[in-house]
């Protein structure tokens, strides 16, 4: 475990973020399907009235409301008193919750390396248009560390290294369920993760859905995963909990895996459209950057 | 608790093999490749459908070999087949009688009809369930049981190994009764009820492999016995066989012998042959002949200067059986017995001796009572120099050690009876007169064929001998003749002499020394009281038929060789009739004397022919008669139950193994 942290933190930050990479990201921004309330001032609309350029409304002058936003033109022609209201603009909450656990060690490149690219890359957007973004795996739901504005990419990359796969007794549910506890913001969420939990993911993202949030979910599986090289007889160990398996790697062995996995897959997806959340397959051999800007944007979570 | 093992060697191999090879598949199975995986969640899922209870697929990994080593030490321990020693219900009971006659020697049928024979019953053994019991019963012209009823199949394969084949006759019905007796209930009687049954009755199926040369078996009762006839050999075979081979001297030229054969001929063609005659294994003779079909056919050869002597006649012709295609003969040793009379003069009896017939059979030593006296025949009556000694009106002080003939005086008797078998036992009478000889002894060799009608005696005494003794001749005054066994001899005592020495000369007594049957008389007591032998030519028996060799009284000890060389030694009992059973083998049989200084000489010489005209015929018969039953023959095969419950367990030892190589290799078609 220490070993894989030690691999996956040597690996240079900027390895997960290229400049080229950041350069095609500066003009990507991020975008929600909902409408929400932000805490500061920001570049998105939000459902409070404000102060922006944008017009919304006019409505009644009574007692107390702010002169400032008196109507003079057409106080002049009307001889009564109406207040021009206007949209208010607000930043957008932007989490990313990656899964820690050990299954997500594997693969070359690893499925946490890839996790933490595309995070990284979503998160840059975020920064970039001034978002609220928040990057934190399973083990630290319970203390994100949100960042804003663009000058705070080296803080992004720098806490993204820190992140490692941990073998830990807390499942996918009590992980998200801590992050809704502290995060009462709503916003985009978008869970990285491979779904391998014995415990099943269903009730995790039952509690993402009831806070209303706009959610990805992000299946990212490895090749060996999707098409095991195996042969022989085998004995598989569980990486997580050491559970071991004993096989004789047949075709139809495989073929029975493949259905299984298709099951496995389908299921998810089916689970995830009747909520409302967006599923989107991920492989870990692919490039982070092409997924950012082809699947994620076909999938409107970036435009 | 007792083992029956139902395998054979390789098969305990094969399965003995099997328990250590399942536990290196399991030793195998432990050394898979450990793999690490992300997740065996997706695995996991895979296999549910093979391990659909998760109970079970925890213990499986120990239970499954636990249970298969189970599975393997029961089959193991049902292959040896426990059992216990109770009251067994026994299967079907079967007889196998084998005929090892002569004719089963036959070779119309490769390699014999014995062997042929022989391989059916390995065959029938073969199918028999081990259930069932079996017997071996061997005949020839009497049974022989050689393995009971037994459960074993191997004594009874080595009890059938065992049959050789042998020169007998054929007769069926001692082997059939033997089995009968098996198979049927013993019966008792008791006085005040009619006969009970003593035991159950147990049907049993008799297999009788012969060539049937045993015509009818009469009404033979086999109650619950079963017969199954398998007829062995060609139904038509050809045969040429020696129905008689004898040598007689020749009526009008003593000096020569003849030697005559009859040769039949039991096929269906006419036959060309020759035949050789062989005296002392040197070509003497031969002559060719032509038999017609179911005919005979006789050829003479005549012997010039034939002594002593074997001959053997062989007939140059192949066919199925070759044993009947050789004769024995012999010529016998010119033999003489010695025999001494004591008399004051008898002239009637010294005519008697004189005959020519008893001139070829014995010298006549005739000696005056004085004789008795002489310290000469003091030795010789002791060592037994005489074959028999005839007193004639005179006896001697002690009785001699050899046969005996007393003519009109008594015996020596001591006071006191030591001995049964003694002359003390005997009584006389006083001398009475007038006596007519009222009934003559048919039965005995000496009296036989005596004509005592028109013989009248003037005076004689009654004779009573002991208790194994035979009364001869009786008259109206009681019995005057009578022979009785003294130890080893024999001692013959008349009751009236034929003359009477008296005061003025020497008288007449009776008038039998003028008669036709005195001469015959003499001749007679001196064949059998000394031992004679009469014929020129041996006596001839069936293979294992006993011989009755009259041997004489000289010697002490004799030995037998048969023609394979192999002696039996014989010492002489109470009587000189011996007989001799071990007469198996085809040949001339030569009978040697030890005489008192240890040299030895021919004195008898016997021939064991075949001369069986049932044996010679080879044809086979394809029903037997049992009275008015027939028991047709039975070629066809005979049912039995085939044991396939091994085949079929290791099968599904088999089975089980595959089944356990293919849950392992989880291999899915």
């Amino acid at each position: 475990m220490a070993e894989s942290s030690k691999i996956n933190s040597s690996k240079p930050s900027s390895a997960l973020l290229s400049a080229e990479t950041m350069a095609k990201l500066e003009r990507m921004e991020l975008v929600s399907r909902k409408i929400f309330r932000g805490r500061m001032k920001g570049e998105r609309r939000s459902k409070r009235k404000g102060q922006s350029v944008e017009f919304a409304d006019f409505k009644n002058y009574v007692n107390g409301d702010d002169l400032r936003f008196i109507d003079w033109n057409l106080f002049a022609r009307m001889d009564r008193l109406y207040l021009k209201i206007f949209l208010e603009e607000e930043d957008l909450h932007f989490y990313t919750l990656i899964d820690d656990s050990m299954s997500m060690d594997f693969g070359e490149p690893s499925k946490f390396f890839v996790a933490k690219q595309i995070a990284a890359s979503l998160a840059y957007i975020g920064l970039c248009r001034g978002d609220r973004v928040s990057v934190s795996s399973f083990e630290t739901s319970s203390n994100p560390n949100v960042i804003r504005g663009k000058a705070s990419t080296h803080r992004l990359l720098g806490h993204l290294d820190a992140l490692h796969c941990v073998t830990s007794e807390t499942t996918m549910a009590e992980s998200i369920k801590r992050f809704c506890v502290k995060n009462t913001g709503k916003g985009i969420v978008v869970v990285i993760s491979d779904l391998m939990s014995k415990t099943g993911y269903e009730s995790a993202l039952r509690m993402l859905v009831a806070r209303e949030m706009d959610i990805f979910l992000i299946h990212l599986l490895s090749p060996e995963e999707l098409s095991p090289g195996a042969q022989g007889d085998l004995k598989l160990v569980d990486c997580e909990d050491g559970d071991q398996r004993e096989v004789s790697i047949s075709a139809g062995l495989l073929n029975r895996y493949q259905q299984t996995l298709a099951a496995f897959i389908e299921q998810a997806k089916s689970y995830c459209n009747k909520r409302s959340i967006s599923y989107v397959p991920a492989r870990s051999d692919q490039a982070a950057d092409v997924l950012v800007n082809e699947y994620l944007r076909s999938k409107g979570l970036v435009r | 608790m007792n083992w029956i093992s139902a395998l054979g060697p390789l098969q305990w191999m094969l399965l003995l093999v099997v328990p250590p090879a399942v536990l290196s598949l399991y030793f195998l199975k432990l050394k898979r490749r450990e793999l690490a995986v992300p997740s065996t969640l997706l695995w996991r899922k895979t296999l549910e459908d093979v391990h659909v209870n998760s109970i079970w697929q925890r213990l499986r990994k120990n239970l499954l070999l636990y249970l298969q080593l189970l599975f393997l030490a029961l089959l193991i321990l049902a292959c040896l087949r426990p059992g216990w020693s109770g009251q067994n219900r026994i299967g079907e009971r079967r007889i196998y009688i084998i005929d090892n006659s002569a004719s089963m020697q036959a070779t119309d049928v490769s390699p014999s009809r014995l062997e042929v024979a022989k391989k059916k019953v390995r065959e029938l053994l073969a199918e028999t369930s081990s259930d069932d019991v079996g017997m071996v019963i061997a005949f020839s012209d009497r049974a022989d049981v050689r393995q009971g009823f037994t459960k074993d199949r191997n004594r009874l394969f080595k009890a059938v190994e065992s049959i050789l084949p042998t020169s007998r006759g054929t007769d069926v019905s001692e082997a059939l009764r033997a089995a009968a007796g098996l198979a049927n209930p013993g019966r008792s009687s008791f006085d005040n009820l009619s006969d009970i049954m003593v035991a159950d009755a147990i049907p049993a199926t008799v297999y009788l492999l012969s060539d049937g040369a045993f015509g009818d078996l009469g009404d033979l009762d086999l109650g619950k016995l079963k017969i199954e006839y398998i007829p062995i050999g060609e139904e038509k075979t050809n045969n040429l066989g020696i129905l008689s081979f004898a040598v007689q001297r020749n009526e009008d030229k003593t000096a020569k012998l003849e030697a005559f054969a009859r040769i039949t001929n039991r096929g269906d063609q006419k036959v060309d042959f020759t035949a050789s005659l062989e005296f002392d294994g040197k070509l003497l003779d031969a002559s060719a002949g032509t038999v017609e079909p179911g005919q005979e056919t006789g050829i003479l050869f005549e012997l010039t200067d034939a002594q002593e002597g074997q001959l053997k006649l062989v007939l140059d012709y192949e066919d199925a059986l070759q044993v009947d295609n050789v004769a024995y003969a012999a010529v016998r040793p010119n033999k003489q017995m010695s025999v001494l009379l004591v008399t004051p003069g008898n002239n009637a009896l010294e005519t008697a001796l004189q005959t020519t017939r008893v001139q070829q059979l014995a010298s006549v030593q005739i000696e005056s009572p004085a004789f008795l006296s002489d310290p000469k025949y003091q030795g010789s009556s002791l060592d037994s120099s005489y074959d028999l000694i005839i007193f004639d009106q005179c006896a001697p002080v002690q009785m001699p050690n050899s046969n005996t003939l007393f003519i009109g005086s008594q015996p020596p008797q001591s006071a006191e009876p030591t001995n049964s078998a003694s002359v003390d036992n005997w009584k006389f009478g006083q001398l009475q007169g007038p006596a007519i000889i009222l009934d003559v002894n048919r039965t005995n060799s000496i009296s036989q064929y005596l004509e005592m009608g028109a013989v009248y005696i003037a005076e004689a005494r009654t004779i009573q001998p002991g208790e194994s003794g035979t009364v001869l001749m009786t008259s109206d005054i009681g019995p005057v003749f009578a022979v009785a066994p003294r130890g080893a001899f024999q001692d013959a005592v008349l009751g009236f002499s034929i003359v009477q020495a008296t005061s003025d000369g020497v008288g007449v007594n009776t008038n039998w020394g003028n008669r036709r049957s005195f001469p015959v008389f003499v001749y007679s007591a001196i064949e059998y009281l000394g031992g004679g032998i009469t014929e020129s030519s041996s006596p001839s028996v069936q293979p294992g038929w006993p011989i009755g060799l009259l041997l004489s009284n000289r010697f002490k000890e004799f030995r037998v060789v048969a023609p394979d060389g192999q002696a039996t030694e014989l010492t002489r009992g109470d009587e000189s009739r011996y007989t001799y059973t071990k007469t198996d083998a085809l040949g001339i049989y030569q009978v040697f004397a030890n005489g008192a200084d240890g040299v030895e000489s021919p004195v008898e010489l016997f021939c064991v022919n075949l001369f069986s005209s049932r044996e010679s015929d080879l044809n086979v018969a394809q029903t037997i008669k049992m009275g008015y039953e027939k028991v047709a023959a039975s070629r066809a095969s005979v049912v039995a139950r085939k044991e396939t419950w091994r085949w079929l367990l290791l099968l599904g030892l088999a089975l089980l193994v595959v089944e356990w190589v293919v849950f392992n290799r989880r291999v899915f078609i």
